[in-house]
């Protein structure tokens, strides 16, 4: 375990830039936070999960598949370097666990991986929450996490490349810290999960009535940010734009909340209302897959319920149906 | 990879979030999570306010009229057409044969500079902007009543709204994050009262809902007046304080009793008595209101009744209430703020005035200025179409599909020896244009945007214009240059703010150095005032808060035998105006790709038409064919069609009447028929 002062952050990423193109939580003017690269603002690692999904490093918003023209098929440039990612919260480096694995079966997404591929993952944890509050540790899934410990960060390896890129910053003495730290971490209370595996569970055993999402499907505007917040949702839409002769092929965020992501050929909609469509978003997440992966795939990383304009967010579904369906 | 802080170029919310680029392309959009209206949020719209940007369609160079065709030209040549071409109209016909249309779509500064270009270098007062179409009613009608034609609050008051009446505004559709606020509101148990008789979504979460006939607004307001004066509820401290002419109000809303006006605008006479109560009862109390509102012929009349029923109650000058017109566009309080009006200069400096006028021509290097009032928009068609206007320029609008009356639109726009149109699109109206310059759109290039609370937010520039094209405002300074006026040359928009603050005393303290990071309210009269987040708290802009009594007058169309349903036209969630921008990015355009109608499922069962069919809708004017949607969202006998699809133009059937004073369009009502396409 190494040990990176707080005002030894700049140095330390701007030197890893001659080997990865780094991506890591920056402040921008107006006080946003946001994946940037060194010096383009003051860093800011600390401040819990950024407001947009880390995984967008590897699957941005909207990206070109392909172009095709007079001299054939075109794939875009491969990355000229591989890229460093910093700022994955123990719960984001879960939602990326799961998209490596959905992206990585059947078909795999070569798009995805171009970018995946080599990238080196550091996660955040330890006093480093919005205002200051305690991230558990990982203790793993990553490639090093930077623990936040009072004024310094404890620099944790989990794997080869990242014991390489710390091997330079001083070693710590043996030091209890980063038990302390995972202790403090494991007494947290964990109120969340509990009440999404409860929603998972009333899903499961069809004890959601209709009425319950045609009242939450009332009070949803189709924004699309809860899913294009979500670092677990992966739908994309696909488009051909032609310039001259060439046709470039894109692809961007999608959503399930809009009409026109279920609509048949036809004009029919099986999703047809907001009510059917609030209740996929969270049905998918909660119940089918937990049938289809073996887990309930949100990891809880609170993007959804502080983007969302009229407060259905998943937490708040959630919370919603225990309280109303739930065991009383 | 960058990140660039910018404004939303779509409703008049006015969201902030950052563009994000690689290698000189937009990949995305990110909400500012600090903003004060978006809060870390934004509706479908701005979450796709990236994807138009690169499409293949964007004007990449001036195009000239040459054999009949439009190819492509040099700037020089182009701009020297347009110029002479101009003057050539003017020497034939007279100063005030042109016409510039400016932009709610452009900032603040490209307005200002447009109407600087009318007036300093050609010598006319003909300019105007689609506020025409949408608020001109509310600068008149609330300019009057309290000297300021601008929302009275901000958004955050719906916060702290006691109750909110919303009358006239799909808010959650057309300002989603002010409709999501009062949803919120609501929620929390804020009265709310909506008043509009299509379904919307806030109607599900209202007090009450009251379905009143299109056009009757001053009934149903009248009513309510009256109600609340019968009863005692009004707030007599405030009408003696703050306000004059209140007997003549009194006098004027006495015969509205809740029977006659149930009789007219089709609702039970207990329900006006609920909404009167429950409208005096709560304090503070908020109106909300947007086309529904203006946008009839006697869309003064409409406006005048809000103020009214505001003042009444008290509910002005205070935080939680106040008259709040939406703005729809992105800038349309910035166009009008910016004097892009045929009748005032910046800051509503009235052009008839000659100190003003004096002061303007003193700034400007120029030894006169025109004195009479130019035409507004909707007049100055009209004139083309008989003939008295020849030269017409426009920027960034699309009146073929924007205005009421196609064909009447095309006429005029036919009828002209001149028109040049600069645009980031080949719009409908481009199409027939002379000469086309291409423009940079609102992620190309820097200036400001003051949204609907006229809180003025910076633009920035986060990729490059594609081609030749250039920044609306580069293009009207060579304009200028090319017909010899040497008064603007600007290193950049903020020297035109510069000189915007120096001669517009609401804008006095506006500076691009203040505005980080999320803009000031006006009015802000100098550099050290922290902006104006409510208006007329001691007193209002004019003194006493005026009451102006109304006469109830019909809709200019009624339906009858052979046309015995209402038309109304609006827009839908998904789509911005004439869908140049939205059409074009692809979630967008998936989500609604086609022109529609709605139907109710009464009216679709007796004619026999089923969802999703093509039908034949028809007024006097024109006929188009657009796809049934049956829903409950309209009351029988009532017809829905937004206005974005130029193969189903809403706006082919509407009908061209204008309010007197205002001079909008009646776009809210019109006789029409239906039946199944054959
Ligand atoms: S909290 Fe919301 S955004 Fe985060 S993983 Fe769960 S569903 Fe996705
Ligand atoms: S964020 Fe909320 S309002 Fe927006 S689509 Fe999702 S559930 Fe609907
Ligand atoms: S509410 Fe208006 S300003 Fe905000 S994102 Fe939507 S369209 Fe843009």
């Amino acid at each position: 375990m190494r040990v990176l002062a707080l005002e030894g952050e700049d140095e330390f990423f701007a030197a890893l830039e001659t080997r990865y193109l780094v991506r890591l939580p920056v402040l921008l003017a107006d006080g946003s936070r946001a994946l940037g690269t060194p010096g383009s603002a003051p860093l800011a690692l600390a401040g819990g999960a950024l407001p947009a999904k880390p995984t967008s490093a590897f699957f941005p918003h909207s990206g070109p598949l392909f172009s095709a023209g007079p001299e054939g098929v075109l794939l875009p440039p491969a990355p000229p370097k591989p890229l460093f990612v910093a700022g994955f919260t123990p719960r984001d480096l879960d939602c990326l666990r799961f998209i490596d694995r959905f992206f990585a079966d059947g078909m795999l997404d070569d798009v995805y991986f171009r970018l995946r591929k080599g990238a080196v993952i550091a996660a955040v944890s330890g006093y480093c929450g919005a205002g200051g509050a305690l991230l558990a540790p990982a203790g793993g899934g990553c490639d090093l996490e930077f623990v936040r410990d009072a004024d310094r960060w404890l620099v944790v390896p989990y794997s080869e490349v990242g014991a390489a890129l710390c091997s330079g910053l001083p070693d710590t003495a043996p030091d209890e810290a980063l038990q302390r730290l995972k202790r403090e971490g494991a007494a947290l209370p964990d109120e969340d999960r509990t009440i999404i595996r409860e929603a998972s569970r009333l899903l499961r055993e069809d004890l959601v009535p209709d009425s319950f999402w045609a009242e939450i499907g009332d009070r949803c505007i189709a924004c699309t940010g809860c899913n294009l917040a979500c670092p677990t949702c992966t739908c994309f839409g696909v488009q051909d734009w032609r310039y001259g002769q060439e046709v470039e092929r894109g692809r961007m965020w999608d959503s399930c909340q809009l009409s026109g992501f279920m609509r048949e050929a036809s004009g029919h909609n099986p999703l047809g209302s907001e009510a059917l469509r609030t209740r996929r978003r969270i049905h998918h997440k909660l119940a089918a897959d937990v049938t289809r992966w073996g887990e309930i795939s949100c990891f809880l990383c609170g993007r959804c319920d502080a983007v969302c304009p009229t407060g259905i967010g998943m937490l708040a579904v959630a919370g919603e149906m225990v309280e109303r369906f739930g065991k009383s | 990879m960058k990140r660039t802080l910018t404004v939303c170029p779509y409703c008049g919310t006015g969201c902030m979030f950052y563009l994000v680029s690689d290698g000189g392309r937009l990949i995305g959009v990110e909400p500012s999570s600090t903003h004060p209206v978006s809060r870390g949020s934004l509706c479908v719209k701005g979450w796709n306010a990236f994807a138009f940007v690169h499409h293949p369609d964007r004007l990449t160079t001036p195009l000239m009229r040459r054999g009949g065709e439009l190819v492509p030209a040099s700037w020089d040549e182009a701009l020297a057409t347009v110029v002479e071409r101009l003057k050539e109209v003017q020497r034939r016909h007279g100063a005030d044969a042109v016409m510039f249309a400016s932009s709610a779509k452009a900032t603040n500064e490209e307005n200002y500079l447009l109407m600087k270009l009318a007036r300093a270098a050609f010598g006319t007062n003909n300019v105007d902007h689609c506020a025409r179409l949408c608020h001109s009613s509310t600068v008149f009608g609330l300019g009057e009543a309290f000297g300021s034609g601008a929302m009275s609050n901000s958004i955050d008051c719906v916060d702290r709204a006691g109750l909110i009446l919303v009358i006239g505004s799909n808010t959650t559709e057309q300002h989603p994050l002010i409709g999501s606020r009062i949803l919120a509101a609501a929620r929390r148990g804020t009265r709310l009262i909506v008043a509009d008789n299509r379904r919307i979504r806030l109607s599900r979460h209202a007090d009450l809902h009251l379905r009143h006939k299109n056009g009757s607004d001053v009934a149903l307001l009248s009513a309510m007046m009256q109600v609340i004066i019968a009863e005692g509820l009004e707030d007599r401290a405030f009408i003696e304080q703050r306000t004059e002419n209140f007997p003549e109000l009194a006098a004027a809303v006495a015969p509205w009793t809740p029977e006659r006006a149930a009789a007219v605008t089709g609702l039970e006479a207990a329900d006006i008595v609920a909404a009167a109560r429950l409208f005096a009862g709560v304090k503070p109390a908020m109106i909300v209101y947007s086309m529904g509102i203006t946008q009839h012929s006697h869309g003064v009349d409409n406006v005048r009744c809000c103020a009214a029923l505001a003042m009444l109650t008290g509910n002005l000058g205070r935080p939680g209430a106040g008259v709040n017109p939406l703005r729809g566009q992105n800038n349309v309080q910035g166009g009008c703020d910016m004097g892009a009006l045929p009748d005032v200069f910046s800051g509503y400096q009235r052009v008839a005035d000659p100190a003003l006028r004096g002061k303007f021509a003193a700034a400007w290097g120029v030894a006169e200025l025109p004195e009479s009032p130019g035409l507004p928009l909707t007049r100055a068609m009209d004139a083309a179409a008989a003939e008295s206007l020849k030269g017409m320029f426009v920027m960034g609008e699309n009146p073929m599909l924007s205005d009421p009356d196609q064909a009447h639109a095309r006429h005029a726009l036919e009828n002209l020896e001149f028109l040049a149109v600069q645009d980031i699109f080949l719009t409908e109206t481009a199409a027939l244009a002379d000469v086309v310059l291409p423009a940079a759109c609102y992620a190309e290039k820097d200036g400001t945007f003051t949204n609907t609370e006229r809180r003025v937010q910076r633009v920035r520039k986060a990729v490059e214009p594609p081609g030749e094209a250039r920044a609306d405002w580069e293009i009207i300074c060579a304009l200028a240059e090319q017909a010899g006026y040497p008064g603007m040359r600007y290193p950049g928009p903020a020297e035109v703010m510069d000189e915007i603050a120096s001669l517009t005393p609401s804008y006095g303290g506006i500076a691009y150095d203040r505005l980080d990071p999320h803009g000031l309210q006006w009015p802000c009269p100098d550099r050290s005032h922290p902006g104006t987040p409510v208006l007329h708290l001691e007193r209002f802009t004019r003194g006493p808060g005026r009451f102006v009594p109304v006469a109830y007058r019909p809709s200019a169309e009624s339906p009858d035998a052979e046309f015995p349903f209402v038309l109304t036209t609006g827009r839908t969630y998904f789509h911005w105006h004439t869908g140049t921008m939205t059409r074009r990015s692809h979630l967008l355009d998936r989500e609604e790709a086609t022109a529609f109608v709605e139907l109710n499922p009464q009216d679709a069962a007796a004619l026999g038409v089923r969802d999703g069919e093509p039908v034949s809708v028809a007024s006097r004017r024109g006929q188009i064919t657009v796809r049934a949607r049956v829903t409950e969202m309209v009351v029988p006998g009532v017809l829905f069609i937004p206005f974005h699809f130029a193969e189903g133009a809403a706006n082919a059937l509407t009908n061209n009447a204008l309010d007197p004073e205002s001079s909008i369009p009646e776009f809210k009502v019109c006789a029409v028929k239906i039946g199944r396409a054959s």
